[in-house]
């Protein structure tokens, strides 16, 4: 199967067509290039790099995806959907560094992505349906071709709302510090005394979404939908599948931002139902860092780290 | 506003108390005891760990060793919430919390199933000169002293039977402090014991019939007020508040 998808690649790229493509594509990104230098953004190297990167990766995933599409065994796609959580979790950690966000995001983002994706994907058990997810017509069984792409909107969507939940929920309990200790002095419990800045973050992540829900069909027309109906589904049968689909990215994101602020907003507090005064101090100190003067301490500090191994072995030898 | 007196030899006692955060030493070696009786005061330059001992009182914070006791027993056994009720605060700040000042003063009855009916709200508006018809306000048309005033009698809601204030008329005009100031001596008067931090010493002088100074995290001295302001003259006192930066 890997030997064929090489072959694949190879044949494609042996047509004149595939080097015309690039080649406009090229000219485009020399435009954009160009107004970079002109409005001195210095984004150059990172057009160059990003276009690089995502190229080779498109086209790998492309040509992966026909394998991916033709799974049909169930721990496997539960396998791809665990690894697509996994990397959720380790993208949201990277771009929100703050303690222990990883392990947080993954329990949150799988638990409800699998939770709901299970729901979908057994939806077929109910008498006289076919299930949300259509089923292979011949062998009657699950396949990648649904539910892997359902799985990674999903998924990302879950990232997505449980990060902008939890930046949203961090910056609140930073600025309420006051209201919240006044809250805990009047005898309040932590998880009460931050009910409002949760109730917000949920607002903050969800709200965007709920918007696109309410303005389908005049403003935003849904490419899998929009997929469906090219593909010769019947345009009401296309709009509820669409329908079905939002609900599910909601209750995902939902729930993964209710676990994710839960977790997450347990350490700013001790069991003593006082603020983790060290914690507070170490998000705060984050928040004024920008994440590239972050990973330039990680990285200085990692080499240290090294050095001083080398060192202490060198003393020993 | 009753407090029933119960049989404890001191309200508050620390016994070798220190706090430190991140390697900053707060507060060392504290042994003091608070009694039951009347406004004590907590005075010294700034960063002498004034706010960070009214805190460890009430559990806000908890010390890095030593005890804290509350009525003879120590905090550190005590249910933080529980004691919280008993212990009122007010900070330097109002911190009130969005919404009308009635649902301010309901926040604390409401976690401990405390009614309360609108005349017996007005009565507590009343004890901090707030006319009744402040309860339906928003708290966003208030000024500074209405708004501590309220943060005020929002705590007094919960009937606590200690009030613990953080600087509270520091950013003040006169009339709002001396409203307050004259708060506080009534409900000293009624059996709540006040423990106030002050920066001002002419309002030590007014308020405290006792004081306790702090400096660089030491207590320096814990006397009655009027014994401190006949031991040092005016030059000393001032020399006393500044901190090691001078100020």
């Amino acid at each position: 199967m890997v030997s064929q998808t090489l072959i694949d690649i190879w044949n494609s790229l042996r047509q004149a067509n595939i080097w015309i493509r690039i080649a406009l594509a090229f000219i485009l990104l020399l435009v954009l290039i160009s107004l970079s230098f002109w409005q001195k953004t210095k984004l150059e190297s990172k057009l160059i790099w990003s276009f690089l990167r995502g190229t080779i990766q498109i086209v790998l995933f492309g040509s992966i995806l026909s394998l991916i599409f033709g799974i049909r065994k169930l721990w496997m796609l539960y396998l791809i959907l665990f690894l697509m959580c996994l990397f959720a979790a380790f993208t949201n950690a990277r771009s929100y560094p703050y303690p222990r966000l990883f392990l947080i995001g993954f329990i949150a983002i799988t638990s409800s992505s699998i939770v709901i994706m299970t729901l979908v994907m057994f939806s077929y058990i109910f008498p006289g349906f076919e299930g949300i997810i259509p089923l292979d017509p011949d062998t009657l069984e699950l396949t990648g071709e649904y539910v892997i792409p359902i799985g990674s909107m999903v998924i990302s969507f879950a990232m997505r709302v449980s990060g902008i939940a939890i930046e949203r929920v961090k910056s609140d309990i930073i600025k309420s510090k006051g209201n919240i200790e006044a809250a805990l002095a009047l005898g309040d419990s932590p998880y009460r005394a931050i009910q409002n800045i949760l109730r917000e973050s949920y607002r903050a992540g969800l709200t965007p979404t709920i918007n696109r829900v309410a303005s389908l069909g005049i403003v935003t027309i849904p490419g899998l939908m929009a997929g469906m109906i090219i593909g010769g589904v019947p345009p009401v049968e296309a709009a509820i599948y669409q329908i079905v689909i939002f609900l599910m990215l909601l209750s995902a994101s939902f729930i993964t931002s209710i676990i994710t602020n839960i977790l997450f907003t347990k350490q700013f507090f001790t069991k003593k139902q006082q603020f983790d005064i060290e914690f507070l101090n170490k998000i705060a100190k984050l928040d004024n860092q920008t994440t590239g003067a972050l990973l330039k301490e990680r990285w200085k500090k990692w080499r240290e780290k090294i050095k001083r191994k080398k060192k202490s072995v060198e003393t020993t030898d | 506003m009753n407090t029933t007196k119960e049989s404890f030899s001191n309200l508050f006692s620390l016994e070798d108390v220190y706090f430190d955060i991140e390697g900053k030493v707060i507060l060392s070696k504290i042994n003091v005891a608070i009694d039951n009786t009347g406004i004590t005061g907590i005075i010294g330059p700034s960063g002498s760990g004034k706010s960070t001992f009214l805190r460890l009182l009430n559990k806000l914070i908890s010390p890095t060793q030593g005890i804290v006791k509350f009525k003879d027993s120590d905090i550190a056994e005590m249910k933080s919430q529980e004691l919280r009720k008993e212990i009122g605060m007010v900070l330097q700040r109002p911190f009130l919390f969005k919404g009308t000042v009635k649902s301010n003063l309901l926040y604390g009855p409401k976690i401990w199933n405390i009614d309360y009916i609108d005349p017996e709200l007005v009565n507590l508006l009343d004890t901090v000169s707030l006319e009744a018809d402040f309860l339906e306000r928003d708290i966003e048309g208030l000024s500074g002293g209405e708004q501590q005033r309220v943060s005020l009698a929002r705590s007094l809601a919960n009937q606590p039977i200690v009030l613990l204030l953080d600087e509270p008329t520091t950013a003040l005009d006169i009339v709002s402090e001396e409203i307050i100031e004259n708060t506080l001596k009534q409900l000293a008067s009624e059996g709540i014991k006040i423990i106030i931090v002050t920066h001002s010493l002419e309002q030590t002088k007014r308020l405290t019939e006792q004081l306790l100074f702090l400096k660089e995290g030491l207590l320096i001295e814990k006397t009655t007020t009027k014994d401190f302001f006949k031991q040092y003259n005016d030059q000393e006192i001032r020399s006393f508040f500044k901190n090691k930066e001078g100020k």
